[in-house]
């Protein structure tokens, strides 16, 4: 029973502090030993002791100041004061300090025994819960919305819907990072200890896909060697992304309703039914209005579906969001390929700004990839970029101007004074034109 | 490995030899003998207790091969401690049990079967730490933990097969240093006879 919890036993008495280690090393404790208090606190500048046992009185440093100074180097450890008087005073004192518990010499071995094995335990649950939530918040995706005022609407519907259970149906074109939200509302849901299971329902046929959702069994079909569990079990207890919902074939619409309204499904080939307790998150880049009006989709599948609704705007329509967005991709890339690469040249930057991103953030995020490779010099140019600028889609004088104003205004971070001068404008006509354009700062 | 079973001051007649006899594995033959040491150097008066760690560090250290286990009447503590059933410190070969607190009540100076079971448990355990064992999870152990009696009961004298394993181990690595002792003394004293 060995434990992976270490304690420091602090006596000026040797033949106790030797005797402690000899028992405490039975019970499967490391065991360190101190003689004085300045010599626990060179033990724990060295690292590793997780529970002190404290004598209260030692010459020299005695074990309150040691408790404190033990604090500052070490705020996380578990301090047990021993006493060889049952002083409430002094026990009061060291509580009050921030002690765990106090013991008086001679100990009953079953009761230091528990004592001890209780503070290891809570010990080894906070390094538990540290660990989880580092690990939690790695897991959690990042989101780089440059806060343009779209983007951050889209989080603040996030932020209300995920502790919920609600249905959630996520809209935007390709590329615009559907199920990076999905992810968002699993890791910021109750369920985000349960699993994600995402599946893209547009890559798939539809007997294939009918198996990768509800599994088969054995013998259901030719090639069916085994039994298989499907995507809808596996995300029990935590979140189902069907990824191009409006892909899904009417039969299996109908299916999936069916699952939805009972919460059981049958495997392929199977008899037995088998309950399954999952949230769905389905995302799609058709307008499913105009599919349920085309008799494409089931009205009674959209309704199930269509409950809290997440539209994602795509980057042509926040352009403030790409200097952002290229100095996160620039910086991870750069990381990556280990290049020293310390941003972009303007005309560069004016040339992203400007371009109209039909592949949305997938799309710039694979242009700064490929730009990095190619640069080898401290700034990416628009040589490194695989397009030049775009004119725009709209031609019309007042959605050119009304472009080139975002543009020069994500250029400056959103400095008016700085955009004015570029603009060769006064700031008051630039504020009317920011008014006109209804133009939020991010 | 085998054992050396200490008496240190009066033991009921027969008792090292019916706990040598009765020992499981990985332990086989031994011997007993009285420990030359006065137990009173290590006897706290005011609490009328035998300080165990100071009875282990009188214990001879046992040659290659060899465990030491010292078997005490007087009831043992520790400075800091009310009370232990023994003490040993750990891989060192070396350890002490006492039968003061296992004993029933009123109950005759030559012990009955139900003590000499729990001395035979604990001398078990003790020789496991000696040899390196922390204590067990497994219930029936002899290597689990026992802080009152009545759990001395529920164990078994004998160890668990992980405990069996962990000792197999400790046992193959010892006996590869004391190989590779031997060889590099051979190879020394072939030198000087060259």
């Amino acid at each position: 029973m060995s434990r992976s919890v270490r304690l420091l036993i602090v006596d000026d008495e040797q033949h106790v502090r030797t005797s402690l280690a000899c028992w405490f090393r039975e019970e499967g404790y490391e065991v360190e030993v101190a003689a004085s208090g300045k010599e626990a606190l060179a033990a724990l500048a060295r690292g590793g002791a997780q529970i002190l046992l404290v004598d209260i009185k030692m010459p020299g440093m005695d074990g309150l100041e040691l408790q404190r100074r033990a604090r500052e180097l070490a705020p996380d450890c578990t301090i047990i004061i021993m006493t060889a008087y049952a002083s409430v005073e002094t026990a009061v004192q060291a509580l009050k300090e921030g002690a765990y518990d106090y013991i008086v010499k001679p100990f009953d071995p079953e009761q230091v025994s528990r004592l001890v094995a209780k503070a290891a335990e809570r010990y080894t649950l906070l390094a538990e819960n540290r660990a989880l939530k580092e690990r939690l918040a790695a897991a959690e995706p990042r989101l780089v919305t440059a806060g343009s005022p779209a983007m951050a609407a889209v989080l603040a519907l996030v932020d209300q819907v995920a502790p919920t259970e609600t249905s959630v149906l996520i809209t935007g074109e390709s590329g615009t990072g559907k199920e990076l939200v999905a992810r968002l509302i699993h890791s910021r849901s109750a369920r985000r200890f349960g699993p994600f299971v995402a599946v893209n329902c547009g890559a798939l046929a539809e007997g294939v896909l009918e198996s990768e959702l509800f599994g088969h069994e054995k013998g259901a079909f030719t090639g069916a060697v085994g039994r298989r569990h499907g995507k809808l079990e596996l995300a029990h207890e935590g979140t189902l992304f069907l990824d191009e919902i409006g892909d899904v074939s009417p039969k299996l619409q109908v299916d999936l309703l069916r699952v939805l309204q009972e919460r059981t499904i049958t495997r392929v080939g199977g008899a037995a039914t088998i309950p399954v307790e999952f949230r769905l998150v389905a995302a799609t880049h058709r307008d499913l209005e105009a599919e349920v009006t085309a008799g494409r989709f089931r009205q009674d599948f959209f309704y199930r579906v269509n409950v809290f609704r997440i539209a994602i705007p795509p980057l042509r329509e926040r352009p403030e969001d790409v200097p952002l967005l290229a100095a996160h991709f620039l910086e991870r890339f750069a990381t990556q390929m280990s290049r020293r690469i310390e941003g972009f040249e303007e005309e560069a930057m004016a040339t992203l700004v400007a371009y109209p991103w039909p592949g949305n953030v997938r799309e710039l995020q694979n242009v700064i990839e490929r730009a990095v490779v190619l640069c080898r010099e401290a700034r990416i140019g628009v040589a490194h970029l695989p397009f030049t600028a775009a004119p725009p889609r709209d031609l019309s004088l007042e959605a050119v101007e009304e472009a080139h104003i975002r543009r020069v205004l994500a250029m400056s971070g959103f400095n008016v004074a700085q955009a004015a001068r570029q603009l060769e404008v006064d700031r008051v006509t630039l504020y009317n034109k920011i008014k006109k354009y209804n133009i939020q700062r991010p | 490995m085998r054992v050396k079973l200490l008496l240190a001051g009066e033991a009921p007649p027969g008792l090292g030899a019916s706990l040598l006899a009765a020992l499981p594995a990985p332990f086989a033959g031994g011997a007993e003998e009285l420990l030359a040491v006065d137990i009173r150097t290590c006897t706290d008066r005011r609490r009328r207790q035998v300080d165990a760690a100071c009875l282990l560090a009188v214990v001879p250290e046992p040659p290659e091969g060899w465990a030491h286990l010292c078997i005490v009447g007087s009831d043992l503590c520790l400075p800091a401690v009310t009370h232990v059933f023994g003490l040993a410190e750990l891989g060192s070969r070396r350890g002490v049990v006492s039968w003061a607190r296992l004993r029933e009540e009123d109950e005759p100076w030559t012990l009955g079967p139900v003590t000499r079971r729990r001395l035979l448990v604990e001398a078990v355990h003790e020789l496991g730490h000696a040899l390196g064992l922390p204590h067990c999870a497994v219930p029936d152990c002899a290597m689990h933990r026992s802080l009152w009696i009545e759990s001395i009961d529920l164990k078994l004298p004998a160890y668990c097969p992980s405990c069996l394993a962990a000792l197999a181990t400790k046992a193959a690595a010892s006996s590869a240093r004391l190989t590779a002792c031997e060889a590099t003394h051979t190879m020394s004293g072939g030198g000087n006879a060259t």
